[in-house]
């Protein structure tokens, strides 16, 4: 029996707004239209409350609290724009540019698909300049050909590590050492290929500064990408992926937003790195029919399949129907396996097929 | 993600077990418990007598730093012996030290002394440790209100720092819808200038193992932990002991001693469950509190070991009697004093006594006194003005300290201010557990700058030292990065002229 939550009522920034029992302050700032910077939070992995951007002052609390942990209580006064909510904003952001790469202009370096620390500092300014700490942080070897990452420029939400264990039960990446020197690492800062890592690329996507950046796009400047909506065509779950293209070249692909497609912002190594094949040079984009000479030619999809049905029932009249054997691609979608296994029961007569994913 | 079953609770053994931070080491424990490989490596690289296992250890805490603990330190580096300078070890009456591998002191000073044997005190380190368990008996006999209206009269106040009402937490657990519950011992003292909890496992062990089955019967709990800080071998094998001898009186009471693994962190009571359960000692988000989510998500009792060596006296002496014995605030308390003092060590004096009493009980000042810290490194520099300030939990506050733990410090003027400063913000960057960037990022913001300003004599290398404060304070999660700038700030405060800069 599940039991429908309690409604309550608080009192944000002096307007009464209307919540539900267990929910985060975080929840219903975002649904109220309230600016709360946030760095660590993600709707897929538990909060953890450890960037302190999204601190807000709740009345009768000695101190700003986390809003996306904090839950809603009857009558509770919030404010998430008090001078003390903005003094906070500002002297972290200058923490955070202590111990971050910046670019020319002293802000946050732009990677990846964009920097949300470097947004924050452009929306809500800093506090003093302060010096850099030089963060004595350890370095790992890698050698894999997809996910880069850089601790220079990580803000150690943790949040890469938090999806691999929550939504990935992979956990090949952990929080390492203590203090300043903590950093997130391998067992025994190991190369990626070398763990338990399965390459999906989901700490590319939860890492709200492009620490963590695609490899084979770290050169291409992400403003300057077209976003077209596709389906990867790898599998038949139908996931929807993003295509990123440059000069009609695909340069990255990622997944539309958790929560709005099948694949709940989540990509596999095919998605979201097996992208070459769509330029490759040997890729096939015309039918091709063997002629006498032996070479293939180009020719039109109806004098291909003739050819190939042709070819197919005479082995069927010389060998009968039991030589054929039909074997689908575990690219196929469900209606496409379908199909195959109706040509090759009805169409020829063979219980021959198979698709390849089943062994 | 961890397998089902996985053991994650003996990762830490496991690792010490396999000698520490070396590779192979976290795949190993990875298949004995079936917990992620990663996450161990996670554990392994946090805790320092993992990460760095088989070396002596020289204490760089203020009392053993004045003490001279560098030449320690060079002694091992001339003779070439591997070696790691640490946070405090918890020996600052005994000051300068250094442990072996083993964690056995190896060098000290003039042993600690203590309050001579008087009957009166409810602790009483002196006296001859009673094994009867006559309190925990006559609790038996009691209804637990009238129990609970003794414990709430007696104004028992935690011993560990915060000085919550003991009362308020004991009956909350204890209120918890049915099921099973816990009670945990902090005995992960690392309070810099603080070793009063090691004295009273020495001493009493089964002061601390009395109240804590009393406690446990009160709230409903089966199983207690004590989680003893690792560098303390000799209140281990004293509580190994008493255990043994006093197992007939407890009843099937299921006690364990979890060793810690070197992170002064794992004294915060959250940071100390996650440790017990194998994992990184990094403090988690309150509320919810321990008393209804703690350790394995179950409602827990989380008490200091003098906290609870306080409860047997209560049981058999009365509420009353024990909030008497008090100046300022109820009952006695255990003060440690080190530094600069003829007779460092250990006394049991009337809560709210002031640092003149506490000295004139350890025989007095060596030197010209100039500043001490009443609690540890957390409660910052107070100047002289306050030698007949009462040191208790209200009062301190009040002057912008804090009593703490108790583990007062008395510098002499021999003392450079900024170099004091200096060994304090080194603890706290140490120390500190990184999870969030205000203590992670400001902690090391502030050593920098204290470094900067003893190198240069240049005072703008102080000049973000308030607003930085300020964040950690109100940003951190807990209390580490809250109070992480105390020392520098209250020494520029009350010591203006030694940081003027040249």
């Amino acid at each position: 029996m599940t039991e429908t939550p309690t409604e309550l009522t608080l009192t944000l920034d002096g307007e009464q707004v209307h919540a539900k029992d267990g929910e985060t302050l975080l929840d219903v700032c975002r649904r109220a239209g309230k600016e709360v910077p946030t760095l660590c939070a993600e709707d897929r992995v538990d909060p953890m409350g450890s960037c302190r951007m999204c601190l807000v002052e709740v009345e009768g609390q000695r101190r700003l609290q986390p809003s996306c942990a904090f839950k809603v209580q009857a009558g509770q006064v919030v404010q998430t724009a008090s001078d003390k909510v903005k003094r906070h904003r500002q002297l972290l952001l200058s923490m955070y540019l202590a111990d971050h790469e910046l670019d020319e202009d002293d802000l946050p370096r732009e990677r990846g698909t964009g920097n949300q620390l470097r947004q924050h500092v452009l929306d809500h300014g800093t506090g003093p300049k302060l010096p850099a700490i030089n963060a004595p942080r350890e370095y790992r070897m890698e050698n894999n050909p997809y996910i880069h990452f850089d601790p220079e420029a990580c803000v150690l939400c943790n949040l890469c590590v938090r999806y691999c264990d929550e939504v990935e039960a992979v956990s090949a990446i952990t929080l390492a050492g203590r203090g300043a020197k903590t950093t997130i690492a391998t067992a025994d800062q190991k190369g990626l290929l070398d763990t338990t890592c399965e390459m999906c690329g989901g700490c590319i996507a939860v890492c709200p500064t492009g620490a963590m950046t695609e490899k084979p796009s770290l050169a291409s400047d992400f403003r300057e990408e077209e976003v077209v909506r596709s389906t990867c065509n790898f599998c038949g779950v139908g996931c929807q992926v993003n295509l990123h293209t440059q000069d009609n070249k695909v340069v990255r692909v990622t997944s539309p937003p958790a929560g709005e497609t099948v694949n709940d912002g989540n990509l596999c190594i095919k998605g979201r790195f097996s992208m070459e094949f769509i330029q490759h040079e040997d890729r096939l984009t015309q039918p091709l029919v063997r002629g006498d000479d032996g070479a293939l030619h180009t020719t039109t999809w109806e004098n291909a399949l003739k050819v190939a049905a042709q070819g197919l029932m005479g082995v069927k009249e010389k060998y009968g129907a039991d030589s054929l054997g039909f074997i689908s691609s575990s690219r196929c979608t469900g209606e496409e396996n379908y199909l195959l296994q109706k040509l090759s029961r009805a169409a020829f007569g063979t219980n021959n097929c198979h698709q390849c994913a089943a062994t | 993600m961890q397998k089902h079953n996985a053991n994650r609770p003996a990762v830490m053994d496991l690792l010490e077990h396999h000698g520490g931070l070396a590779p192979g080491v976290s795949a190993k424990v990875s298949e004995e418990t079936g917990v992620p490989e990663a996450d161990i490596y996670g554990v392994v690289s946090f805790y320092t007598l993992l990460a760095k296992p088989g070396v002596a250890r020289v204490c760089q805490g203020i009392s053993c730093a004045m003490a001279g603990s560098d030449a320690l330190a060079d002694a091992l580096q001339a003779k070439g012996e591997p070696y790691e300078k640490v946070s405090c070890l918890g020996y600052c009456d005994q000051a300068p030290v250094q442990i072996d591998k083993d964690m056995e002191l190896t060098k000290h000073g003039p042993r600690g002394s203590i309050t001579p044997d008087d009957p009166a005190l409810p602790i009483n380190l002196g006296g001859q440790d009673d094994a009867s368990y006559s309190a925990l008996k006559a609790f038996e006999g009691m209804d637990p209100d009238a129990f609970l209206d003794q414990l709430q009269g007696s104004g028992l106040q935690g011993r560990g720092g915060a000085g919550f009402p003991a009362w308020i937490k004991w009956k909350a657990v204890r209120n918890e819808p049915i099921g099973t519950r816990y009670v945990v011992v902090n005995a992960d003292e690392g309070e810099p200038g603080t070793f009063k909890d090691r004295e009273t496992m020495l001493r009493r062990p089964h002061r601390l193992i009395e109240g804590l089955a009393i406690a446990c019967k009160y709230v409903g709990a089966t199983t207690a932990y004590i989680y003893l800080r690792g560098e303390f071998p000799a209140p281990r094998r004293a509580l190994e002991l008493a255990l043994a001898k006093a197992r007939p009186h407890l009843g099937g009471l299921d006690i364990r001693l979890t060793m810690g693994h070197g992170a002064y962190i794992c004294g915060e009571e959250t940071a100390l469950l996650e440790a017990i359960e194998g994992k990184r000692g990094m403090p988690r988000l309150k509320p919810p509190y321990p008393t209804q989510v703690g350790l394995f998500g179950e409602p827990t009792l989380i008490n200091n070991v003098e906290t609870l060596a306080c409860v047997p006296e209560i049981v058999l002496r009365g509420g009353d009697w024990f909030k008497n014995l008090g100046k300022t605030e109820a009952g006695s308390k255990l003060y440690c004093i080190s530094g600069h003092v003829e007779k460092a060590g250990v006394y049991e004096l009337p809560l709210g006594a002031t640092l003149n009493e506490l000295v004139q009980a350890a025989g007095g000042y060596v030197g010209t006194p100039k500043a001490f810290s009443p609690g540890g490194a957390s409660s910052g520099f107070l100047p002289m003005e306050h030698a007949d300030t009462p040191l208790d939990f209200k009062g301190l506050t009040k002057v912008g300290s804090m009593l703490g733990s108790a583990g007062v410090v008395v510098l002499n003027d021999t003392v450079d201010m900024a170099a004091a400063v200096r060994w304090q913000q080194i603890f706290f960057e140490d120390e500190s557990c990184g999870q969030c960037a205000p203590c992670r990022i400001g902690c090391r913001m502030q050593r920098q700058a204290i470094d900067a300003f003893i190198e240069s004599g240049d005072v703008a290398s102080l000049e973000h030292t308030e607003d930085l404060h300020w964040e950690m304070e109100e940003g951190s999660i807990c209390g580490l990065g809250m109070v992480a700038s105390l020392p520098l700030l209250t020494a520029q405060k009350h010591f203006p002229s030694e940081f003027e800069g040249s």
